[in-house]
């Protein structure tokens, strides 16, 4: 039996090897035990790389605050992670119990919604996890948990939108925004918690640009004309724009540049094609911009300083070099500039004015396009909801409840068309606060936890009151939150009055006997409790008791 | 000496010469850059081991011989953004149960020869032994000494407590 020198302990183990058995313990552990253990291991357990560890494993959405992916890259030693996973921690069991609140009292929700969306995008990871709980759960637990999980979504949905219009705001005073994330600001109105946020759909160009370069080891040694074909052909082998058919032209979804890359299809209308193109032709530097033609957008790529598209240096006294058109919804192929001017032409235009609509057109006019045609959209689909039977078009799928989702689209769009719309009147063309009254009648109707977004982004430019649009403002905001700050009562249904008047009870199937109808009671009113105008279309006073008598509520 | 061609010797530091498989050696990666070093001549001289002792190093060898078909580990660039597991495979449980001395050696001589699979084992293993005991339970199984004044164990304790208080 060879003799063990002596005995191993805990001592004779190296810092690297602790290290390495403290990267298997959960935080809880590390903090409330193993750092109180001993002056060696509360060093050892309060490391950097450690915490950098479980900063990137428990949390993956970040306030933009955190600058954190410039913090991962860099020295670990550079950053407290210890204390940045403290902070999160502390957002989580906040934002948990500002949700239970939330969901206990009616009170006061715009306020504790704010409080919430004041923690960012770090909030993030703990609403994501309320919204997906217990979808497996059995039917009794998933209606217990169906509250909560409507309210996470809710409070994300507001974080979101918070997000959506600091980034707008960013590109209206002028600081770098890359379109994809303008374009994207609009996926935010109506991500709820599916993927494909600013940072997602930018990581998405970052891989496609990665794909590209590795199918295309000499891409940088091509002239700007023939990298750009690389990149349309690229896109257009990918599925990666345009349209599969034109039938779905009007479709809600062509116009959500996350959707258009993540979904199968990958439906887009010409602007979210040509904007595809243009990030990722800038990825692997192509200067691509959306080009400003009405009705088709086109895409247009500039040459390098000094150079022609072809990459012929240009001499002193040479004119300018023009730059190329593309099309990359409908081809492949460079668009000549020649048919563009016909095109032009054929609608009426002079040639002088050519010039203005053959020139790139800034990102806010891109995203004030694209809340256009959300906005024709919506028209459409409104407009043509009956017969969109036939051909199942235009439809208003996207990532939750369709109409739902309408909404949430058209109330982005009329975001977006207020951020960027011209402050003041101009000869044609609407203005910015043509909009506020359609801004406050969503707000009031389906979102009023905005209510600290209208103060945010609206009330400051409207602070006088001699302007019409002050008072209109600070009165829908005081109902609205004088609303929320009432307790809700509950009223009794079983007085003399409804056992009296009210003959038929919810779930009784009967037939109208004027019209006809079959139909099942849903519930009933003592009186009518529909507003004036639908008594007034119905002639309810004409009717023999007239509005005081019972309604039924049927289907 | 081993004779079979695609045996090698090991000699631990109290004296003891192991024969053992190559492929079986060469999960240690210190084995095999050696091997890779020395090219022929390992084959025909035993290989010293110096800061592994007998019974250790023929654990080892054991954990080596039940391993040795496993694939190589992937490549990993990213470890540090996944999750770890302790879970640990059964037959590695059976092999870990030894007392306190074998398991810290163990992980010493898998540390040494740089075996990463066993390494990732031992330190799994001692974790699960820490995983919700309390300081004074972890001090007593590992017989750690708290070299903490009662101020500086009273710091730790408020610098943390948001942990305590869920």
């Amino acid at each position: 039996m060879p003799s063990r020198q002596r005995l191993s302990t805990w001592s004779d183990l190296p810092d690297e090897v602790l290290q390495h058995i403290l990267f298997y313990l959960s935080p809880d552990d590390l903090l409330s035990n193993v750092q109180r253990l001993s002056k060696r291991f509360s060093r050892l357990a309060s490391e950097p790389l450690l915490w950098r560890h479980h900063c990137r494993v428990h949390f993956r959405y970040w306030d933009s605050k955190h600058r954190i992916r410039q913090k991962i890259l860099g020295n670990v030693g550079d950053v407290d992670w210890k204390t940045l996973y403290m902070h999160r921690k502390r957002v989580e069991s906040e934002t948990a119990s500002v949700l239970d609140s939330i969901i206990e009292g009616q009170v006061n929700r715009i306020q504790k919604f704010k409080l919430i969306a004041d923690f960012g995008y770090d909030a993030k990871d703990t609403l994501l996890k309320h919204c997906r709980t217990c979808e497996t759960a059995e039917d009794v637990l998933a209606r217990r948990q169906a509250t909560p999980r409507y309210y996470a979504n809710a409070v994300l949905d507001h974080v979101h939108r918070s997000k959506a219009l600091a980034e707008w705001k960013k590109l209206l005073r002028g600081e770098p925004v890359p379109l994809e994330r303008a374009l994207g600001s609009f996926d935010l109105f109506v991500l709820h918690d599916q993927h494909g946020d600013l940072l997602e759909i930018s990581e998405i160009f970052d891989d496609l640009a990665s794909t590209l370069r590795t199918e295309n080891p000499d891409l940088d040694q091509l002239s700007t004309r023939k990298r750009a074909l690389v990149v349309v052909r690229f896109l257009r082998n990918r599925n990666l724009t345009g349209l599969s058919t034109e039938i779905a032209y009007r479709d809600l979804q062509n116009t959500f540049i996350g959707i258009a890359l993540q979904d199968q299809e990958h439906p887009s209308l010409p602007l979210i094609s040509v904007a595809i193109f243009c990030v990722l032709a800038q990825r692997v530097g192509v200067d691509a911009r959306c080009c400003g033609i009405p009705n088709h957008v086109h895409a247009m790529v500039f040459p390098q300083d000094d150079e022609t598209l072809d990459g012929r240096r240009l001499l002193p006294g040479d004119p300018n070099s023009d730059p190329m058109y593309l099309d990359p919804y409908r081809s492949d192929v460079e668009v000549p500039l020649q048919s563009l001017r016909r095109m032009l032409s054929e609608w009426g235009l002079q040639p002088a004015q050519h010039a203005d609509f053959l020139a790139d057109s800034s990102t806010a006019n891109v995203i004030l396009r694209t809340s256009r045609n959300i906005v024709a959209t919506v028209h459409d689909f409104r407009a043509h909801h009956e017969d969109a039977e036939n051909t199942g078009h235009p439809t208003i799928r996207l990532h939750a409840n369709p109409f739902a989702d309408l909404d949430n689209a058209y109330y982005a769009a009329l975001w977006a068309n207020y951020i960027f719309g011209n402050p003041f009147r101009r000869s044609e063309g609407t203005t910015q606060s043509q909009f506020i009254p359609l801004i406050l009648e969503r707000f009031e109707r389906l979102y009023p936890m905005d209510a600290s977004l209208i103060e945010q982004h609206i009330v400051p430019s409207y602070n006088n009151p001699t302007n019409a649009q002050h008072w209109e403002l600070r009165e829908t905001l005081r109902v609205v939150r004088a609303a929320d700050q009432t307790p809700k009562q509950v009223r009794l249904r079983n007085t003399r009055a409804s056992q009296e008047g009210v003959k038929y009870k919810v779930g009784q199937v009967f037939r109208h006997k004027r019209y006809g109808y079959t139909a099942v009671i849903t519930g009933w009113d003592i009186e009518c409790g529909m507003d004036s105008d639908w008594m007034s279309i119905n002639q309810v006073d004409s009717l023999a008791r007239g509005r005081h008598q019972s309604f039924y509520h049927a289907l | 000496m081993a004779s079979d061609s695609n045996k090698i010797t090991l000699v631990s530091n109290d004296g003891a010469e192991v024969v053992v498989e190559r492929n079986v050696a060469e999960r240690s990666m210190l084995i095999k850059n050696m091997m890779e070093d020395l090219g022929e001549a390992a084959m025909t001289q035993s290989v010293p081991i110096p800061n592994v002792n007998e019974s250790v190093l023929k654990k080892v060898i054991e954990w080596c011989e039940h391993h040795k078909n496993d694939p190589p580990a992937a490549a990993d660039d990213d470890s540090d953004s996944r999750k770890k597991t302790t879970d640990i495979e059964e037959w590695d449980q059976k092999f870990m149960q030894v007392d306190q001395e074998m398991l810290f050696e163990i992980i010493l001589a898998s540390n040494y020869l740089d075996i990463k699979p066993l390494l990732d084992v031992g330190c799994k293993t001692v974790a699960n032994m820490i995983k919700g005991k309390s300081p004074e339970e972890i001090r007593k199984t590992f017989n750690i000494t708290n070299d903490f004044t009662p101020e500086e164990e009273e710091q730790i304790r408020r610098e943390n407590e948001w942990a305590e208080d869920r």
